[in-house]
């Protein structure tokens, strides 16, 4: 056990020293992999919290019910009793015509044109409105619920506006898709880069192995250096793209934030996703291990090497 | 310990190297291998130490049949082996200490135990003073004792030498000899092919001569020990 330990450590000694001595190329191979592993990353980042926006959107969907202008306090009191009793609805709260009309009076203040009009109009044409949340956020039995509303009676219009939340999120699974398309191509081109890599080193250490085995290494021995070399490879790789994904985050970060704020007041960006990056690294490893695998098991099968 | 019965050997495309060899080699042996080059020798000596199999043939090491071994127990059998060659197949990219300890990270030993045994093995062939120094810059004949080094470091039981003094000369290729007949003392059996016998040799040795494929065997006499037996005393201490 001590003694196998012993190996590995030494093995890991020896790559490193190898890789100290060729520092630029070791830099060039993880900088191409963190890059590859960065692309996808950021894209399921965008996708990712896009999504959530949506979701949020959605649990926010509200249906407006405009009552007749000319409905009454009696007529009013019953539509309520109606919402009341209807078990799809979490809460609504009645606005007025005299509030509603007060609000838009207030709000317009700020633009000329706006108040200009608002106080051309002189008397309220705005109806009494209830703004209703529903339990559930299910597009489906949203519009369920609102085609009830919409048959209440001295009820003019119910709305709900979830068409575009709903091709939002459609969109969004489709960019999904494409996220893991992308990844795996990147994949495949890492496989391929790094494979090609340890090849070349392969090349170079040829003495070391054709002397290894003629003195009784076995494969795995011989092996080993060069997976190591391509685990590593990846683990920097890894951490590369895990830097390269902070900085870029960072960069964009305030005025991400900023447009948050502007469509919602408590929606919170959540960048710095730590299972992405754990994800990213322990991919590159595996990606690296993989295509050091593929190409040392070649290297020794072409080399006659038993 | 080493048994060849009726062992042929063919590579594609070409004539039978070797013909219907059978031969017995005890341990403790020295043996050379004699015969012009291109005669069989190395071809000899790879069946022997599991690169090559026979075309036909049974080839038994410590009783066990080498052409009937799993590919992943061949390089255990290797480890019974020291190898040696005509071009020293040291790696250029290490200094000598780390030359000589890579049999031992193969077995699996290292640290202190490793380094101990390196020194001994570097002692053994007189390269103590040179652990730091790079390959390339000793001289051939102290090339090829550190190729011994790493040949004799993980204690093999028998060592192979491909023409070891091939490109050496004769002072170099004596201090060599003087090595291999110090390690034959002290029980280890060696297989050495030269393509003269007769220059070199200082004891009562078996010799197997090659030629066209087939094996004659005859015991060298006696020549020329005095001069050497002062080198041997050298080694052997």
């Amino acid at each position: 056990m001590n003694n196998w330990l012993n190996q590995h450590i030494q093995t890991l000694k020896l790559v490193l020293s190898r890789m100290r001595h060729n520092m630029l190329s070791t830099f060039m191979i993880c900088l191409v992999i963190g890059v590859a592993m960065c692309l996808p990353s950021l894209f399921y980042l965008a996708v990712d919290n896009l999504s959530k926006l949506t979701d949020h959107i959605q649990k926010d969907t509200e249906i407006s019910l405009f009552l007749k202008v000319d409905a009454n306090a009696d007529e009013i009191k019953q539509v309520e009793r109606q919402l009341a009793k209807n078990q799809g609805i979490a809460n609504f709260h009645l606005v007025t015509k005299e509030e509603a009309w007060q609000q838009l009076q207030t709000k317009s203040r700020s633009n000329q044109e706006i108040s200009d009009a608002v106080s051309q109009l002189g008397k309220n044409p705005l109806p009494d409105a209830f703004f209703i949340q529903a339990k559930s956020s299910d597009p489906d039995s949203l519009i369920q619920l609102k085609d009830t509303l919409q048959n209440l009676p001295s009820v003019e219009l119910a709305l709900l506006n979830t068409e575009w939340v709903k091709r939002l999120s459609s969109l969004l699974s489709l960019g999904k898709k494409l996220i893991s398309m992308i990844a795996g191509l990147l994949a495949i081109v890492l496989l391929v880069i790094i494979g090609n890599t340890v090849r070349m080193q392969i090349l170079t250490q040829k003495d070391e192995i054709e002397v290894s085995n003629l003195i009784g290494a076995t494969r795995s021995f011989i092996r080993m250096p060069f997976l190591y070399a391509g685990a590593l490879y990846g683990l920097f790789g890894g951490l590369m793209a895990v830097v390269m994904l902070i900085g870029i985050i960072q960069a964009f970060n305030l005025s991400i934030s900023q447009i948050a704020h502007l469509y919602s007041n408590d929606f919170s960006v959540t960048l710095f996703d730590t299972q992405l990056f754990l994800a990213v690294i322990v991919s590159a490893i595996s990606i690296g291990w993989i295509g050091s695998y593929i190409a040392v098991s070649r290297a020794i099968a072409s080399y006659k090497i038993n | 310990m080493i048994q060849f019965d009726k062992v042929t050997k063919r590579y594609p495309g070409s004539d039978e190297i070797l013909k219907n060899i059978s031969f017995n080699i005890d341990a403790g042996e020295f043996v050379f291998l004699t015969g012009h080059s291109g005669a069989g020798k190395s071809t000899l000596l790879k069946l022997i130490a599991a690169t090559e199999r026979p075309t036909s043939g049974t080839v038994l090491i410590a009783n066990q049949n080498v052409s009937q071994l799993k590919p992943s127990a061949i390089p255990f059998l290797r480890r019974r082996f020291g190898l040696i060659f005509q071009d020293h197949k040291l790696l250029y990219d290490r200094n000598c200490f780390e030359n000589v300890i890579l049999p031992l990270h193969i077995n699996g030993v290292t640290g202190q135990e490793a380094a101990k045994r390196v020194r001994a093995a570097l002692d053994k062939v007189g390269l103590l003073n040179k652990e730091k120094a790079m390959p390339i810059t000793l001289s051939g004949g102290e090339q090829q004792r550190l190729a011994i080094a790493r040949a004799v470091v993980s204690r093999p039981s028998i060592l192979l030498a491909d023409e070891p003094t091939g490109n050496l000369d004769a002072s170099y290729a004596a201090d060599i000899m003087a090595i291999f007949y110090a390690f034959n003392q002290v029980g280890v059996t060696v297989i050495m092919s030269t393509h003269d016998a007769l220059g070199m040799s200082a004891r009562q040795n078996r010799v197997m001569h090659i030629n066209q494929g087939s094996l004659t065997e005859h015991l060298l006499k006696e020549s020329h020990v005095d001069q050497e037996s002062s080198s041997i005393e050298r080694y052997t201490s």
